[in-house]
C-alpha cells in the first residue's frame, strides 16, 4: 500500500491504483496556513492528514504525488492560492537569509576590502600630488603623516612647516583645497573601514568562536567567505584551507606547474607572515590543520576552544620554529 | 508546434514559433506582456496595438537555442506548466512568461522558478508580482522533495541549467520524477563546470540516450555562449 500527500490532501492506495482511504485537509484553506503547509511539506514532512492515514494504516510505503495517474488537479481557486502561496513563502525565505551570518560577514569582508584599497589608492594619489609641490619632502618615510598634516593645516604654508620642509612652489588656492577635500575624504573612508571592521570581527566572533580564537577574526571570516559558508568551510579539508584565498597561484600551479602556494589568507597571521620563509610552509600546514578542527568545532556544536587550546598550538608553532632552527 | 515562415515586404523575413514568439532577419522577439515594460532594457517594438520585446541570446540560453536550432520548436506550449531549473535573476523567465503566460496570464500557464540563491530568487519574486503566473521557489534543485510540493503532477515541460559537477545524472533524476510522457526537456551543458571537461558532451549524450530519452537535437551554443550545449530530449 502506498501513501501520497500534497498540501490539500493525502490518499492510501493499494497496488492496483485503488484508492483505499483519504483524508481531506478540512480547515479554513486562508493564506498563512498554506504557506505554512508548504514549508513543511519543503522540508520533506508529512502533513496532519498524511500522518493520520499513516497511523490508521502503518504498513504504507509514501510515494510522491507525481506517480500517482489520477491525483485531483488544481481547480483555479487553488491554483491561484498556491501561485501566491509560493511567493509568500519565497519572500520569507529571502528574509530568513538575510539573517544568516554567512550571507552578512560575506558583505562585511567585502565592504572592509573594498573601503582599504580605495582608502589606499586616494592616499597614494594624495602623496604623490602633495610631493609634486613639496620637492624636499621625503614622501617614503612620510607617508602616513602625510594625509593626516594636509586635514590639519588650512594652506601650503602651513602644510610645509608641519612637514619641515620649503614651498617654492606656487599652489593655486583652488588646487589647495581640491587636495584637503581629498585628505578628508581619505580620513572618512579609513574610519568607515575600521567601523565595517569591527562589526566584522563581533560578527566573526559570534560565528566562528573557535576558529576566531585561533587565527583572530578577521582571518577566520575571510576563509569563511572564501569557501561560501561555515558549514563548506567545515567540510574542506585542512590542505584546501591552507592555500584558500591563494587561487590564483594554485590554478596557475595546476595549469601551468608552477610551484604551489604555500598559503592563503593564513599567511596574514603573524605566526608565518613573521616567521622565516623556510618555515612558512611547515607551519601554515600545521595551522591549516589545527584551523580545519576549530572550525568544525564551530559548525558542529563543540565547545569553543580557549586559551587552552591556543597555547597548545603555540607550543606546536614553537617546537617546528626550533626543530628547523637546529638543521 | 510548427515552424512556418512568412515573407513580409522586402527581405524582412519572419519567422514564427507561435504566435507570440518570433524571429524578424537575425533577432528574436517574444510579445510583451507587460506592455511598456523592459526589463533590462530590452528594445520594445511597437505594432498596431501589440508591443515586442527583443529577446537577447548572449543572456539568455533558450534564446540561443531559438536561434540555432534546426529543429522542431523548443518551446512550450502556451498556458502549459513549466518547470525551470535554475532561474537565476530571470531574464529568460520574463520572455518565457510572454509566452507561456501572456498579459496578465490569461492563457493560464505556470512557470515553476527554482533557484538556490536568495539574491536571484528576490529578482525572480519582484518578476512575479508583476507577471502573475511565475511561482518563485527558492530551494536546491538536487533536493527533489523540497521542490516537488510546487507541482500538482508531472510537466510537460522542464528546462535545467544549473551549474553542478553531476548536472545530467541530476536532469535524469528529475525528469524520471517530474516529466509527464511525451514531454520536452532541455539540459543547458558547459562543458568546463564538468570534472573531465574534454569529452563531456558526448559522454552526457550517451547517457542521456541510455537512460532512456530521445535525443531530438543536441544545439551548439557557440557564437552566443562559447562551450555550451543544449541537450532537447522527449520522454
Amino acid at each position: 500500500m502506498e501513501l501520497a500527500w500534497d498540501w490539500r490532501l493525502a490518499r492510501v492506495y493499494d497496488g492496483e491504483n485503488q484508492i483505499v482511504d483519504e483524508c481531506i485537509w478540512s480547515g479554513n484553506q486562508s493564506i498563512s496556513a498554506t504557506v505554512k503547509r508548504l514549508k513543511i511539506l519543503k522540508q520533506g514532512h508529512l502533513t496532519e492528514e498524511a500522518r493520520t492515514l499513516l497511523e490508521r494504516n502503518p504498513e504504507i510505503k509514501p510515494i510522491p504525488i507525481t506517480s500517482v495517474e489520477d491525483w485531483p488537479p488544481l481547480s483555479p481557486s487553488e491554483t491561484e492560492l498556491l501561485q501566491k502561496c509560493s511567493l509568500i513563502l519565497a519572500e520569507q525565505e529571502v528574509i530568513e537569509a538575510a539573517s544568516e551570518p554567512d550571507y552578512r560577514l560575506e558583505h562585511l569582508v567585502r565592504a572592509v576590502e573594498e573601503s582599504r584599497i580605495t582608502a589606499n589608492n586616494l592616499e597614494s594619489q594624495l602623496v604623490e600630488w602633495v610631493g609634486m609641490f613639496l620637492p624636499s619632502l621625503d614622501i617614503n618615510e612620510q607617508r602616513t603623516t602625510i594625509t593626516e598634516a594636509v586635514q590639519k593645516t588650512s594652506d601650503f604654508q602651513e602644510l610645509a612647516a608641519h612637514l619641515n620642509c620649503e614651498i617654492k612652489a606656487e599652489v593655486n588656492p583652488n588646487e589647495c583645497a581640491s587636495i584637503r577635500a581629498m585628505s578628508e575624504q581619505i580620513a572618512l573612508m579609513n574610519s568607515t573601514a575600521n567601523t565595517i571592521e569591527q562589526a566584522m570581527q563581533k560578527l566573526a566572533r559570534s560565528h566562528l568562536p573557535s576558529l576566531s580564537k585561533l587565527l583572530g577574526p578577521s582571518i577566520a571570516a575571510k576563509l569563511c567567505v572564501s569557501a561560501h559558508g561555515r558549514s563548506r568551510l567545515a567540510r574542506l579539508p585542512a590542505g584546501t584551507i591552507q592555500v584558500l584565498g591563494a587561487e590564483k597561484s594554485f590554478f596557475s600551479h595546476i595549469q601551468k606547474g608552477t610551484k604551489p602556494p604555500k598559503h592563503g589568507h593564513i599567511f596574514q597571521h603573524t605566526w608565518i607572515s613573521r616567521s622565516p620563509k623556510s618555515m612558512r610552509g611547515s607551519i601554515a600546514r600545521m595551522l591549516a590543520a589545527k584551523a580545519a578542527i576549530a572550525v568544525r568545532t564551530d559548525c558542529y556544536g563543540g565547545e569553543p576552544w580557549g586559551d587552552k587550546q591556543l597555547a597548545e598550538v603555540e607550543q606546536k608553532v614553537g617546537a617546528i620554529r626550533s626543530r628547523k632552527r637546529r638543521r | 508546434m510548427e515552424r512556418f515562415a512568412l515573407e513580409k515586404g522586402e527581405g524582412d523575413s519572419l519567422q514564427f514559433f507561435s504566435d507570440r514568439v518570433r524571429i524578424e532577419g537575425r533577432s528574436l522577439w517574444s510579445r510583451n506582456a507587460l506592455k511598456g515594460v523592459s526589463l533590462r532594457g530590452e528594445r520594445l517594438k511597437r505594432e498596431g496595438r501589440k508591443e515586442w520585446r527583443q529577446w537577447n541570446p548572449r543572456t539568455s540560453k533558450i534564446a540561443a537555442g531559438l536561434l540555432k536550432s534546426k529543429q522542431e520548436s523548443l518551446l512550450p506550449e502556451s498556458g502549459g506548466t513549466c518547470l525551470y531549473l535554475g532561474s537565476g535573476h530571470g531574464t529568460t523567465i520574463s520572455h518565457l512568461h510572454d509566452h507561456v503566460c501572456g498579459a496578465k496570464n490569461h492563457l493560464g500557464g505556470t512557470i515553476i522558478a527554482v533557484d538556490i540563491s536568495p539574491r536571484c530568487i528576490r529578482d525572480v519574486i519582484r518578476l512575479s508580482s508583476s507577471r502573475p503566473g511565475i511561482l518563485p521557489v527558492l530551494a536546491d534543485c538536487r533536493d527533489l522533495e523540497s521542490v516537488s510540493p510546487f507541482l500538482n503532477s508531472k510537466v510537460p515541460w522542464i528546462f535545467q541549467d544549473v551549474s553542478q559537477s553531476n548536472q545530467v545524472e541530476l536532469f535524469i533524476k528529475t525528469c524520471e520524477r517530474f516529466l509527464s510522457n511525451g514531454g520536452t526537456a532541455l539540459l543547458s551543458l558547459k562543458s568546463a563546470s564538468e570534472r573531465e571537461s574534454s569529452g563531456a558532451f558526448a559522454h552526457a549524450e550517451n547517457t542521456l540516450t541510455e537512460a532512456g530519452f530521445t535525443l531530438v537535437e543536441r544545439i551548439d551554443l557557440a557564437g552566443w555562449e562559447e562551450k555550451h550545449m543544449l541537450f532537447h530530449v522527449v520522454k
